[in-house]
Parts: structure tokens; sequence; C-alpha cells
């Protein structure tokens, strides 16, 4: 920054600047190719993409069709079924993970015994290959898995067509429980194949979440605390009224994290449930791969879909942002 | 490195190293290029089931290229996610020269321009479309113009586990639905839980619906009649089995498939076609299986035919080559060697007694051929198999009810399959 301001003339008057600024651009080029190449060029592609009519069986028919993709996309019941599943995704998932994760951080950041153990346990899901997780998950929520066995182990009765096989909304279920029937499908909530994943990734992120919590705590000074203390404060009202406003900026970078991985979850369900039962665990971002490469409307569509998918993810920043004020 | 040097005229220096370096691997694939070969490459590609099925076809290569030496073979197999592969190597103009192509897929592309018209070429070969069991060349031709011949096909048929259907009672096997629904009362009155293993997949489910006497389409093809009264009795039986627990699916009994049901002993009952053989030999070598005909519906009996056909690519560069190999894995010579491992059976009738003969026991599987109906469902029949798989979950699940899930599988079906004028 300090020598874009400097004058024009004295760039080309001293030679060891001229010189180290060449060397400079030689060493940003690998990272910069990389960069145009595979992020900034593709999302460029992807817009002037999302305005044509472009299926991979017969691209020489590619054709400009404007907007016709969004309006398109605006009627689509699998849209709409997507972004539903997406947003009760993000409801569950977002909120659990900051909330556990900020819970561990304090809980590893006190001087126990073992305190490496823990930190290491608990960041050690967030470290591992989701695919090799997911396989684990699926091994746990089979008919003759972990899952079942212990809850048939202590009586209790177990879903039948089994988890990820099972399309019935939670919140549609439980007002069945108290009498009400037949609720709309925005409000039939995730499906029980949709909440195994979701238990899934709370466990797998929290970890992550816990290792930026702490970092953050290390920020926090220990002189509030003492002070807190001599005042008589208990470990609840200091960790209420310090360490989570103190925490604010972090918190606020937690769940934009959170969002954004939210938003565009894929590998787990691409593994473990493929979108199925009935779509109930059909993502955005798992539908704009169903519809650029299964026999779906093709890659002009989906890349309407992934415009919106970003546009979406911007909004809620954006919002987010306002909530949480100006000072982070 | 040296030390006497200042670090700017290091910098300097390495800088200068990585420019030529990065030159370099701008030039480097120029090296890479292959000179021409004399003999002519022809590319071939397909998906791969098992490793007895890839040995075999490499043999039946071999057997090609030392008939046509000037002719050289790449196979290239994909293990996994085909469609998708097949998809964007169309999308980069990289796609082999000969490739597989299913019933179910073989609309989308022969609407698509991007398969190799073969009439010409057959007339010339002196290949007749009789040659081929109606049924399955039909299902790679669109508009009088024939785009794929079939490699083989499979069927589905009733494969059970004879010891527990002795063990419960059942004498023999079920021959009509009633007899079915009898025989899986009795195996889970032996056993304690549901021994039929049925998949929520229309690709099982409509072997029933046909049975009922229910179509997806009409007679010539311009209307979708799926929603019936027919299709009503033949979804209330399939998914009656589920529900009275007579039934359980392969996700509910732990199994992958239904063919892992029965090799796991999870279930005793399922409908699939050939390609449980080499799976059952591997996973359950010592397993009494019986294989009989579907049971037969209110209607008929019914069962569905699966096939696969050797599709050219239309801007391929060997046409010629290309279409040499097509004709030889497509022949008598090259179909016989292939159908003789028994995992499919053969494309032309002409060559059915010697697999029977080879293969006495799978003769249900063959008779199916005869009112076997191609799984093909139109232009978008793979994207309306994705919806009505998803109305079939639904129905397991108790979300929704038989009128429900037909209704609106009706609809999925207008909405995604583009029908003939």
């Amino acid at each position: 920054m300090a020598t874009a301001s400097l004058p024009r003339q004295r760039r080309s008057r001293n030679p060891i600047v001229a010189e180290d600024r060449i060397a400079g651009w030689v060493f940003l080029i690998p990272s910069l190719i990389v960069f145009t190449g595979f992020i900034f060029g593709p999302v460029i592609y992807a817009f002037w993409l999302s305005l044509r009519d472009y299926q991979l069986i017969n691209p020489s028919k590619a054709h400009f069709i404007g907007l016709d993709n969004y309006r398109t996309l605006l009627s689509n019941r699998d849209f709409h079924v997507a972004l539903r599943n997406t947003i009760w995704y993000t409801i569950g998932v977002v909120p659990a993970q900051t909330a556990i994760g900020l819970v561990l951080a304090v809980l590893a950041n006190r001087k126990i015994r073992g305190r490496s153990f823990f930190r290491t346990a608990f960041y050690f899901p967030s470290i591992s290959s989701s695919v090799v997780i997911s396989i684990i998950f699926l091994w746990i929520y089979s008919s003759n898995g972990l899952l079942n066995f212990l809850l048939r182990s202590i009586g209790l009765p177990t879903p039948r067509p089994v988890w990820l096989s099972n399309p019935n909304g939670m919140i549609g279920m439980a007002l069945g429980w108290v009498g009400i029937d037949s609720v709309t499908p925005w409000l039939a909530g995730p499906s029980i194949a949709m909440l195994s994943i979701m238990m899934l990734n709370i466990w797998t992120t929290t970890g992550t979440m816990m290792v930026i919590f702490l970092a953050g705590l290390q920020d926090v000074p220990g002189d509030v605390y003492e002070a807190a203390s001599l005042d008589g404060a208990s470990r609840v009202r200091m960790f209420r009224d310090i360490t989570v406003p103190l925490l604010k900026p972090v918190i606020f970078f937690v769940v934009t994290l959170g969002l954004i991985g939210s938003f565009q979850v894929f590998d787990q369900i691409w593994v473990m449930s493929e979108g199925g039962p009935a779509k109930t665990t059909t993502t955005v971002a798992y539908l704009i791969y169903v519809e650029a490469f299964e026999q779906g409307k093709g890659l002009g569509y989906a890349s309407a879909l992934s415009v919106v998918l970003f546009a979406i993810i911007i909004g809620l920043f954006l919002i987010q942002r306002r909530f949480a004020g100006s000072n982070t | 490195m040296q030390r006497t040097q200042t670090p700017s005229a290091r910098i300097r220096r390495l800088s200068l190293v990585f420019a030529v370096l990065l030159a370099l691997g701008a030039i480097a694939p120029v090296y890479s290029a292959v000179s021409a070969q004399e003999q002519t490459e022809v590319r071939l590609t397909g998906w791969t089931a098992s490793p007895e099925e890839d040995s075999l076809l490499v043999q039946v290569i071999a057997d090609f290229e030392a008939k046509f030496p000037e002719i050289k073979v790449k196979y290239e197999p994909v293990p996994a996610e085909y469609p998708t592969k097949l998809q964007t190597d169309l999308a980069a103009g990289t796609v082999a020269d000969v490739f597989y192509v299913d019933s179910l897929l073989a609309p989308d592309l022969m609407t698509n321009d991007v398969l190799l018209p073969l009439d010409d070429l057959m007339a010339s070969g002196g290949v007749k479309t009789e040659d081929f069991y109606p049924g399955l060349i039909q299902a790679f031709q669109n508009d009088g113009t024939t785009y794929g011949l079939p490699k083989d096909f499979s069927t589905l048929a009733m494969v059970y586990d004879q010891d527990a259907l002795t063990a419960a009672g059942v004498a023999a096997a079920p021959t009509t639905w009633d007899e079915l629904r009898d025989a899986a009362q009795k195996l889970k009155d032996e056993f304690g839980s549901p021994r039929i293993v049925i998949p929520a997949d229309i690709a099982r489910y409509l072997a029933f619906h046909y049975a009922a006497g229910a179509s997806v389409l009409n007679e010539d093809g311009t209307e979708i009649v799926l929603n019936s009264e027919e299709a009503a009795t033949a979804l209330d039986f399939y998914y009656g089995l589920y529900r009275d627990e007579l039934a359980t699916t392969p996700a509910d009994s732990g199994a992958e498939w239904p063919g892992d049901a029965l090799a796991k002993d999870l279930g005793d009952i399922v409908f699939e076609g050939n390609w449980v053989f080499p799976f059952l030999k591997t996973n359950a070598p010592d397993l009494k299986f019986g294989i009989a005909e579907m049971p037969a519906g209110p209607v008929a009996t019914a069962t569905l035919a699966f096939t696969v056909c050797y599709c050219i690519f239309n801007d391929t560069e060997v046409p010629e080559q290309a279409w040499e190999l097509v004709n030889f894995l497509t022949g008598p010579e090259g179909m016989g060697k292939w159908t003789s491992l028994g995992l499919a059976m053969p494309a032309r009738p002409g060559l059915s007694a010697a697999w029977l003969a080879q293969y006495p026991e799978r003769e249900p599987f063959l008779l199916g051929g005869e009112y076997a109906k191609p799984w093909q469902l139109g232009p978008g029949g793979q994207r309306f198999m994705e919806d009505a798989n998803g109305e079939m979950q639904n129905l397991f699940a108790g979300g929704q009810d038989v009128a429900t899930t037909l209704a609106n599988m009706q609809t999925r079906a207008e909405e995604s399959i583009k029908l003939g004028q």
C-alpha cells in the first residue's frame, strides 16, 4: 500500500525499487495464475454460463437465453425444496456448532489436567476426511448399526424406514403426535435423514469453531476476570457478562463461517444420501451438482443456481453484519 | 546458496530461475505428444461391474485385435459415475469412439445428435435389425434410425433361498401374487421378521405395474397414463408387502441392495437380474438359491429388460474402425464369447440356445426376455426416475397414500418425459 502512494517518477528513478517490484511480481505470478485460472476466471465464466442454455450432452447447441434460467429457477419446485432443506439445515447446525464450540472452548481453556488431550480430541473430527467420517456414520446409522443397537438395548423404538432412508419431517411428526395432521411442506421440518446428517456435521464442525474461540479467549485479559471474582461474580455470570461480550467479534466470525459452510454443504450428502430420500437432503449446493451433471437442466441452469446461492450468502452476511453492529 | 550474495541479488537470481521453470512448464506438453502409429487406435469406454467382467471383455478385445491387426483398441473402463463421466467427456469432446449407453439414457443421447447413425454401416456389413431381439434394438432406435447395437441384456426374475422356503413350509416357488404374499407370511411366521426384500425403486416396481395391466405411456407413446386403477392395484400390492411388514427394504434389512440381503441372509426372496450370480458366487458361495419367473399379477406375467448398447460417437475420426469393433462385439462371435460368462444374456436370439445349454438353471431369465418391457421411459426418463423414486420413498415412509403417490408420479412424468408427436 505504501508504494502505491509514492510519487510516480520515483519508481523509474530508483533502480533498486524497480527491481524489487519486478521480483515481487515474478513471485506473485504462480499464485496469480492459480487464482485467476481456478477461482476468479471460473467465477466470471459461471456468470456468463448462467445466461446460456448449455447442456453437457451437446455443448455445440449452447446459446444465449438471457435471464430465462433465473425465471425457471424462481418457479422450480426442486429449487424451492432445496432452499427449504438448506434453511432447515442452517437453522439446526449454525446455532448448535457455535454454542457447543464456545462452551467447549471455555472448558478447554481452563487449567485442568489433560487439557491438550481434550483440545485434540474435540478438534480431531474437523481435520479428518469428510468422506471417511461420512462412511463411518453410514455404518452408525445403518439398520444394524451402533445407533439402532443402543436404542434397542435401552428399549427405545427405531425408525422405519431406517434413519438415512426416512423422509418424514421432524416437526410434522411431532405435530402428528399431538393430533395435527398434514402440515405444509415448509413447516414439516428437516427429515429424519436430514437430521442424521445435521448431527454428523455439528459433530465435525464444532471442533473448528472451538479452536477459533480458543484463539479469541487468549485475547480476553485475565485481570477482568480477577476483578469480577473479587466482586463475587459467579462463573456463569462471568461467562455471560465478560466472555461472551468480549468474544463478540469472534462470534461474528464463527457464525459467518458457519453460515457459508451450511449453505455449501455437499460432500457428506453426496456420500451418505445422494439427496434422498424423497429429496429431503437435497441442498442447494447438491442441486447444483445434480442439475449440471445428472441429467438435469444443464450447466447453464446450474450456474444460475450457483449465482443465486452466491447472492444468498452475500445477503446473509450483510444482514448479519448489520445486526452484529459496526464495531466488528 | 552463496553467502557473498546480497539478498536482492539472490531474489533476482531466484526469480530468474522461477521464470525459466515456468516457461519450461509451458513447453513441456509439446514433448509428450506422441508420434503417429501405424495402427489405427479406437478408444472404447464403458462401466465395469466386476473384475470377472473386466477380464472377459479384455479377452474378447484381444480376439478382435487378432482378427483386425491394423486396429488397436484402447479400453478405458469407468469404475463409477458413468453417466456423469460420459456427459462431461461429450462436453469436452474427449469422449471415446465407442461407448456403452444404457436403455434409460439412450433417448436423451439419440435426440441430441451425438451418436453416429448405424443404418448404412449395418447395410454394408450385412447386419440386420432382425438379428437382435426386437424389444432390445428398438430401445436404441429413434425415428427409424438405429444408433446402437445391444451388447447383451438382463431381465428381472425371482431369486430365492431354497432352504429358507423349505423350512417355512413353502413347497414350491410362488407363481402368483397371492402365492407370493402367502409365502411372505409363512416366512415371517417361521423367522420372525420380513424375508422379502424390495426397494422403494421404480426399476423394480414397474415389473409389478406392468403385471397388473398398467402402463407408463399409451400405445402410440403420445400420452402418459401412469396413474390408473390397475396401477393402484399394483402399487398397493407392492407397497402393501412393506406396510404389512411382510417385506423389508435393503436399507431396513441392513443390506446395500436386495442381492446383498440374500447373500447376508437378511432376506430370502428378491427380484433381481442375472447380475446377482457373480455377486452370490463371491459373497455367499454356499447359498442354495433357486430362480423362478416373476410371479404373475392379475393380468399378466411381466418383467423389465435392462439392456446396454455399443454406440459410436458422431464426430469420431475413425468411423470405419469403430464400426468394425461394434460389429465384432455385437456379432455372433464376440457376443457369444462375451455372454459365455453367464453375466448377461445374448441379445441375438440365434445365440440363446447355446447360452441355455451352458446355464440351464437360468432359463427363467431368458424366458422373461419374451415378454419383458424395456427399461426405458423416453427422453427425460432418467430425471423422471429420480422424481418417481422420491415419491415411492415418501409412500414407504407413510408420508402419503397410494393414490397421492400415483397422482404425483403422473405429474412428474408429464413434466419430465418429452413425448413423441
